[in-house]
């Protein structure tokens, strides 16, 4: 379950949000809070539509669009600047870490086995090289900047988990900021 | 917030910020004292130390307004890193800084909406300041790794 959450995220209304701070922990909260959410939310009308994902979840899928949009970003960034080693190095560093916070935002989002729906297609990637390299990471340094102030805003109402790991992204980005205006200085 | 309201959920995560701001300030007057030999460093040091001085009586008067007593800093501290030269103290104030970001995700896990808007800000700002000292990015600020 965890892994087919992990590997293509599907969207589907029976999408929980894990709760504890353990893999093992989580997995056996977020089944316990999927069967509530479908039992809860279906009640008499199983035939009728499904019902809308609960908060959490739209929190989280929207951390994790944002966060595969910014991987996107890095991807064609570092395709732009194959010409700077410099540049390259460090875009691949901070790529890593985007990588890992969409992992870690992913394993949080648990489906039902047998709701799996085909992933949406991957975000569309920004056009890159229109801007040159100094525009590029200026970019870059500002979608750092707002992906890192909806995280802080949004944590305000997450599950008090999920409100951590956004913190902790919303931090490792706003890191960036300062990183690529100076890479853009030197660049 | 207001006094009447604060959980002790709340007054723990407050105290525990105000102990990882008073090692700081601690910490800060040792990483300041072995970074004479860098204007810029220094520079840096000094004002790192008087946010997290503003940060600590923030938090003492955020847990004195929710009705508790600060706990008062230790007199003096084991240092984490044994410092003797200017890289050492660099290696500290990452460490502080670490503890820091550290204790203010646990102000981000309660239910009061300005004490986790507090925990993120502080957050951030400590992770920053982490990030200048150890010249790298981290991806997860203030997890144990």
């Amino acid at each position: 379950m965890l892994d087919a959450a992990a590997q293509g995220a599907p969207r589907t209304e029976e999408e929980a949000v894990t709760v504890g701070p353990t893999r093992r922990g989580l997995l056996a909260a977020s089944a316990a809070g999927a069967a509530l959410l479908i039992s809860g939310c279906r009640g008499v009308q199983v035939l009728g539509s499904p019902p809308p994902a609960a908060p959490d979840v739209r929190l989280l899928r929207a951390a994790i669009t944002a966060e595969s949009q910014l991987v996107a970003r890095y991807h064609a960034a570092i395709g732009a600047a194959a010409g700077s080693s410099v540049v390259t190095a460090k875009l691949t560093a901070v790529l890593a870490e985007h990588e890992q916070h969409l992992a870690q935002l992913r394993s949080r989002l648990i489906v039902p086995s047998g709701s799996a729906r085909a992933p949406k297609p991957a975000a569309t990637s920004p056009a890159a090289g229109t801007a040159g390299l100094t525009g590029t990471l200026s970019e870059l340094a500002a979608a750092e900047q707002a992906a890192a102030q909806r995280l802080a805003a949004d944590l305000l109402t997450a599950p008090p988990s999920l409100a951590q790991l956004m913190a902790s992204i919303s931090a490792s980005e706003a890191t960036h900021v300062p990183l690529l205006r100076q890479l853009g200085r030197t660049a | 917030m207001t006094g009447a309201k604060a959980s002790p959920q709340a007054v723990a995560a407050l105290q525990a910020a105000l102990a990882a701001e008073q090692a700081a300030c601690y910490g800060y007057g040792v990483v300041g004292a072995h970074l004479n030999v860098s204007r810029s460093q220094s520079r840096s040091a000094e004002a790192d130390w008087v946010a997290h001085q503003v940060a600590r009586d923030n938090l003492a008067a955020l847990i004195t307004s929710a009705g508790a007593a600060p706990n008062p800093a230790p007199v003096a501290y084991q240092l984490p890193v044994h410092v003797r030269t200017a890289a050492q103290a660099r290696s500290l104030a990452v460490v502080l800084e670490d503890e820091v970001a550290q204790a203010y995700l646990g102000l981000v896990a309660l239910g009061d909406r300005s004490l986790r808007a507090l925990g993120g800000r502080e957050l951030t700002a400590a992770a920053l300041r982490a990030a200048g000292w150890r010249h790298a990015t981290v991806a997860f600020p203030g997890m144990a790794r």
